[in-house]
């Protein structure tokens, strides 16, 4: 721990976050599909957990079997982070109760995921609301004290779970009760190819971006701290890349950006 | 772990060995890029394997899909093919409307005959729920029959099923419901979709555990064609485009081929946003040296060199040479920043009457 920051896994992004997070605070992580959020988050749970800490992923875009099944291309051990599966159910279209998550589901250890994918039962079906997500975690986060906390994705939650509310107040209050939580949470969001970020970026009290650019060479990849409150930061682009250990960001000393 | 070929050689090596099973995939591109043949060569591949496929048909009717396939002599016979055209739409008052979830028009690629003719007593529509009943009622059904589960299953395409019968911000949820019922069918599933807009995040290319995606350009007066990966979630790839070709054996991917940038939209991708970025860099790196270069002055420093230094910073800059740009911008600044720091340590300047430093010069 530097100056009460903590570390988030990646030593590069550290070095850019000129130490690490604040703690208790929620974080977005932001970029196109396919540019390595899930990884960074897995990354940053994986740290917490090496130091004892308990850390909870809210898998909200893949079932958790999948995502257990992806993490093994890295020389990770997962086995102690907790999932929560809030992928809401195939939609029911007769009339047939809709269970709310709150009610039913515990996180689960990744290693007790099971290897193939959690069928809709065929009589009723859990929806997943952002209401009952928040539910779920408040009586989780009584119940033990969680100390990381990923939501993959906020983009999922807004598109999927958040049908009757109105978005950017109810993503607001979301974030409000992760910060009252006292948890240290990324938040991942989706961004399109081109064009211009969503509006829960300049909710939240950070933002790390990734970048992914096309040229000859294949998909170069890129990261900035868009906002970093509360502490100074690196106002570089620097360039990274995904390997087994996980994301390597490239910090030179010079503090020369690369070339785009 | 196990992978399912997509029926393409090349692209599978560009793939790492092929498709990871059960997951769907998202295959994207311009119009006539070659999204449909792929996937019919990928299921062709599975039924070479004795791996059951299955067709949604939402854009061309059967007949037509079958007609247009002839050409690559592909064994398709055993393909089952799942109508769901909508039928003309029925303007007249006095015919009723009935989903297409409610007749069952599934049959083997041998059996496709003649367009279905629309009813003059009533108009199937299409919607997500129809088609998930129906490809469920097959899915089950197939299962009892012949104990064999359908491996491969293509939905072309997803645009049209937008199009047709989603309107509105339901359709996220829709086609969040869609995909997960996909999922659980455990079936590898490509799912075709234009990409109409790169600017609105669609929820498909986020939700797929991949992206295929096609490109289609004009050189001079030859089209060029590529493929690409863009995402694929759970496995390392080859991340260049890579050149194609259509012809009567299918798409063949070079995967060891370069192709050459030549169509903007290519390399477009988040580039603007990066130049933008790094050229603020530079022009913020540029007017602290300014400052300074002015503190210098007062403090009667010679400094001729780094305004040299800066005005070719200033001309990379405009050239949008932005590393080299930077990298003078910074040498600069360096400079400067030692010869400030030498006069403030060493004897004040010979003439003591220079003006006084104005307020709020920094360092």
């Amino acid at each position: 721990m530097m100056n009460g920051k903590i570390r988030t896994g990646i030593s590069g992004l550290d070095r850019m976050l000129h130490g690490g997070l604040v703690p208790h605070r929620p974080y977005i992580v932001s970029g196109p599909p396919g540019a390595g959020k899930t990884v960074l988050s897995m990354q940053f749970l994986l740290e917490g957990v090496q130091g004892g800490e308990r850390c909870l992923f809210v898998a909200l875009e893949e079932p958790p079997n999948e995502i257990k099944q992806n993490m093994r291309a890295f020389k990770w051990v997962v086995d102690e982070v907790e999932i929560l599966d809030a992928n809401s159910d195939i939609r029911r279209f007769e009339p047939t109760p809709v269970i709310e998550i709150s009610t039913e589901v515990e996180p689960m250890r990744m290693r007790q995921v099971d290897e193939r994918i959690r069928k809709t039962p065929d009589f009723e079906s859990h929806e997943v609301s952002v209401h009952s997500l928040q539910q779920l975690l408040k009586t989780l986060f009584i119940k033990r004290r969680y100390d990381r906390v990923v939501i993959d994705s906020m983009t999922a939650l807004k598109y999927f779970c958040m049908r009757e509310f109105e978005e950017s107040l109810t993503t607001q209050s979301f974030m409000r009760f992760l910060a009252e939580s006292k948890v240290t949470s990324l938040l991942t969001v989706e961004l399109p190819e081109e064009g211009v970020a969503p509006p829960e970026s300049f909710l939240a009290r950070g933002e790390i971006r990734l970048h992914r650019l096309r040229d000859e060479s294949g998909i170069k990849r890129f990261i900035s701290i868009e906002k970093y409150k509360g502490s100074s930061h690196d106002e570089f682009v620097y360039p990274f890349e995904i390997h087994s250990p996980g994301i390597v960001v490239q910090v030179t000393e010079t503090g020369t950006a690369a070339a785009a | 772990m196990d992978r399912v070929s997509t029926g393409v050689a090349g692209l599978d090596a560009m793939l790492g060995g092929g498709l990871i099973p059960a997951r769907p995939y998202v295959v994207s591109g311009p119009t006539g890029a070659g999204k449909t043949i792929l996937a019919m060569q990928f299921l062709a591949a599975g039924l070479a394997h004795g791996e059951a496929g299955l067709m949604v048909t939402l854009d061309e009717p059967p007949n037509e899909v079958k007609a247009n396939v002839v050409a690559f002599g592909w064994n398709l016979d055993r393909l089952k093919m799942l109508d769901a055209t909508p039928d003309i739409k029925a303007h007249k008052r006095q015919r009723s409307v009935i989903d297409v979830g409610t007749t069952m028009d599934v049959r083997d690629m041998d059996q496709v005959g003649e367009i279905r003719q629309s009813s003059q007593i009533r108009a199937m529509e299409v919607s997500v729920h129809g088609i998930q009943k129906m490809l469920k009622q097959e899915f089950f059904q197939r299962l009892e029959r012949t104990r064999e589960r359908y491996k491969r299953i293509v939905v072309d395409s997803l645009t049209a099923l937008k199009m047709f019968t989603m309107q509105g911000e339901d359709s996220r949820v829709m086609i969040q419901s869609f995909m997960r019922f996909l999922s659980e069918l455990e079936a590898t599933t490509l799912i075709i979709s234009e990409r109409l807009n790169p600017k609105i995040l669609e929820t498909e290319f986020f939700l797929s555990r991949g992206e295929v995606r096609f490109h289609k350009s004009l050189d001079g007066n030859v089209i060029r064609r590529a493929v690409s990966i863009e995402k694929f979630r759970g496995s390392k790839f080859d991340d260049r485009v890579r050149p194609m070709s259509i012809s009567t054996a299918g798409i063949t991917v070079d995967a060891q081929g370069v192709m050459a940038m030549t169509g903007g939209h290519l390399a477009a991708l988040g580039e603007e946003y990066l130049e933008q970025r790094l050229g603020d860099e530079v022009t913020n790196v540029i007017e602290s040296v300014l400052k300074m270069i002015e503190d210098a002055h007062r403090a009667r420093i010679a400094v001729t060199d780094v305004e040299h230094a800066v005005s070719r910073a200033t001309l990379q800059l405009q050239r949008r040479n932005y590393q080299k740009a930077l990298k003078a911008a910074l040498h600069a600044r360096s400079v400067v920043q030692e010869r400030l720091e030498k006069a403030r340590a060493g004897p004040p300047p010979p003439p003591p009457s220079a003006s006084p430093p104005a307020p709020g010069v920094r360092r």
